[in-house]
């Protein structure tokens, strides 16, 4: 994008509209960066190329580590003192799996959180930038990016689209 | 469900969050002295000694760990409606999930308190973490107490975990919608969300694995609770039955408490269009299920004790249904396998008061499930020179009322400050069936 891009915005009334003028805008050599919308939406993710989400590695990896340390501390708490405890062994392997399985689920949300704050970008000051309020209701906002000279066609390709409201700003 | 759109949605929620009037405060009010009573009970427990409850030998686990159990218990359905039917795409869970959720995390709360208010000298409750110290001395991870520790906590914090990841799309139309001081609370609260497409895709997979790992989380940690009994060898304890048994009981109250809650909810708020008598007749239906899992877990003890021809399990059971308590475990089996069959009936399960009062019977039976459980077996195990009564005391009556005003008002505090239906799942419905 160049310095001196812009980014039209434009809002929808449904999801099906909204696909439609993300494809249309997208046919006329337009840019789509984002859609903004108030429910998941694999169809727009689609049309837009969004990548396949991260976060299920943090969640595997935090589940690994999670294991492993839970495991780890039942053994090395039960060595420091090496006592015998109805007659059970002491590094003992089946309550000390309940311990590492606790930790498992533990370990593994807490990376899924850290994966949900690290790929959705938690927290976002910036996130009125091109945001219109209405897109958390019912309404859907897709954000294009022109060149000042593009524009007025595109604020009239959105309005053949079947935009409600369209707003511009420099990025 | 056909008439809603996404801002009727939107409108309804919202409405719930206006200031609100006397009444609401005086039930507050009220609530908050019944929690201070508790408080109170706990308070003198702590300068007097334990001795205060009515424990005492051969019964030295009784209300507390039957209020732990059963608060567990509630939570746990919480987690069901939320993470199990999530995956299992249940479109009727989304209405009632927000509460049920919400219900999981105080319930999580409320039942942590109880082992700190059964330990009597509760500052010494670091014993139980394995927190380095000069005698390394660290917990024993082969005992089911150490291992409740470690559930219980993981399960508090997965639950509170996955509510706050369910509200931040809810707390940004809040945001977008408010004013002023509120604007900003809700502007932290909802982390920067502007539903940007990249935005939901990261958030859709971490809600979906939150769901697919509360969901083992659930069945382990009521395993483990019914572990604590268990692994011990106390007649009427010692049998593989417990953990299925436990977790479908646990299922049984929690559905029954969603329903005390939700039909209340749906009066106050007009909420009919959104937690429709679809929704309630589909509890419903799920609390007849839990019901007769729990009934089929009654007989099978029965016959178990009874096949096994141990004298002393035979006896337990005998004693359980003929004995000192015999009234708690006949309104045991009355309340949870008898009273639920009426929602086999068509007309009871679509109409809200028997609804709700069967919720109510429910809720009470499963109380008393645990109290024979638990003092039933250790009141009447091996030696019969040993064998004694139980009745709790004042302070321990006083601590029960105040755990259950202590839910309900952090439950009332809930649904006027936050959005108690999930706006996002419920527009994610009426988007599929359009």
């Amino acid at each position: 994008m160049t310095r001196d891009a812009i980014i039209v915005t434009g809002l929808f009334k449904t999801q099906e509209e909204t696909l439609a003028a993300v494809e249309k805008i997208q046919g006329k050599g337009f840019q789509v960066t984002e859609v903004h919308s108030p429910i998941p939406s694999s169809s727009l993710a689609r049309a837009l190329g969004t990548k396949k989400s991260k976060v299920g590695w943090f969640t595997l990896i935090g589940g690994i580590i999670g294991f492993f340390s839970g495991f780890s501390l039942a053994v090395f708490t039960a060595t420091r003192w090496s006592l015998i405890v109805s007659g059970k062994p002491i590094i003992s392997w089946i309550p000390f799996f309940v311990i590492g399985f606790e930790f498992t689920i533990l370990f593994a949300v807490l990376g899924n959180v850290l994966g949900i704050v690290a790929q959705v970008g938690f927290p976002d000051p910036d996130y009125e930038k091109n945001y219109d309020p209405e897109c958390s209701g019912s309404m859907y906002g897709i954000e294009v990016v022109s060149t000042p000279e593009d524009a007025d066609r595109l604020r009239d390709l959105l309005d053949r689209t079947g935009s409600l409201k369209q707003q511009r700003e420099n990025k | 469900m056909s008439q809603l759109t996404f801002e009727t949605i939107n409108t309804t929620v919202l409405d719930t969050l206006s200031r609100p009037g006397k009444t609401y405060w005086s039930i507050i009010a009220l609530l908050f002295c019944g929690t201070l009573l508790g408080a109170s009970c706990w308070i003198y427990q702590i300068f007097a000694g334990v001795g205060v409850a009515g424990m005492n030998t051969p019964v030295h686990w009784g209300t507390y760990l039957i209020n732990f159990v059963f608060w567990v218990g509630i939570a746990h359905s919480g987690t069901l409606i939320s993470a199990i039917l999530f995956l299992f795409r249940a479109g009727w869970r989304n209405p009632i999930a927000r509460a049920a959720e919400t219900m999981t995390v105080f319930a999580v709360c409320i039942a942590g308190l109880f082992p700190l208010i059964h330990l009597g000298r509760v500052w010494l409750v670091f014993y139980m973490l394995p927190i380095p110290n000069q005698r390394t001395l660290w917990p024993n991870f082969q005992s089911p107490l150490i291992f409740d520790v470690v559930a219980i906590s993981t399960y508090l914090t997965v639950s509170v975990l996955f509510w706050y990841t369910g509200l931040v799309p809810d707390l940004a139309i809040i945001r977008d919608r408010s004013q002023g001081v509120r604007k900003k609370i809700f502007k932290v609260l909802s982390l920067g969300w502007s539903g940007r497409t990249g935005q939901w895709i990261n958030y859709s997979r971490g809600y979906l694995l939150f769901a697919g790992l509360a969901t083992p989380l659930v069945i382990s940690v009521h395993s483990v609770v019914s572990w604590d009994f268990a692994l011990s060898v106390v007649p009427g304890w010692h049998t593989t039955i417990f953990a299925p048994y436990f977790v479908a009981g646990a299922i049984h109250s929690g559905l029954a408490m969603v329903l005390t809650l939700s039909i209340p909810l749906r009066k106050i708020f007009k909420f009919e269009a959104l937690i429709t008598m679809d929704v309630l007749e589909n509890i419903a239906k799920t609390i007849v299920f839990t019901g007769i899992i729990v009934g089929f877990s009654y007989g099978t003890e029965l016959f178990i004790a009874w096949y096994s021809r141990n004298i002393i399990e035979m006896e337990t059971f005998w004693w359980r249904a003929f004995g000192h308590y015999a009234p708690e475990y006949w309104v045991m089996v009355i309340c949870n396998t008898v009273i639920p069959l009426l929602y086999l009936f068509k007309k009871i399960r679509t109409h809200i008061i028997p609804l709700f009062v069967i919720s109510i019977f429910i809720n009470i039976g499963m109380w008393f499930e645990r109290f024979v459980i638990i003092v039933g077996s250790v009141a009447h195990d091996f030696l019969p020179n040993a064998w004694g009564h139980y009745r709790p005391t004042f302070v321990e009556v006083g601590i029960l009322v105040g755990a259950f005003c202590l839910f309900f008002f952090l439950f009332l505090l809930f649904v006027k400050h936050l959005p108690s239906v999930s706006m996002t799942e419920m527009k994610e419905i009426i988007h599929k069936t359009e």
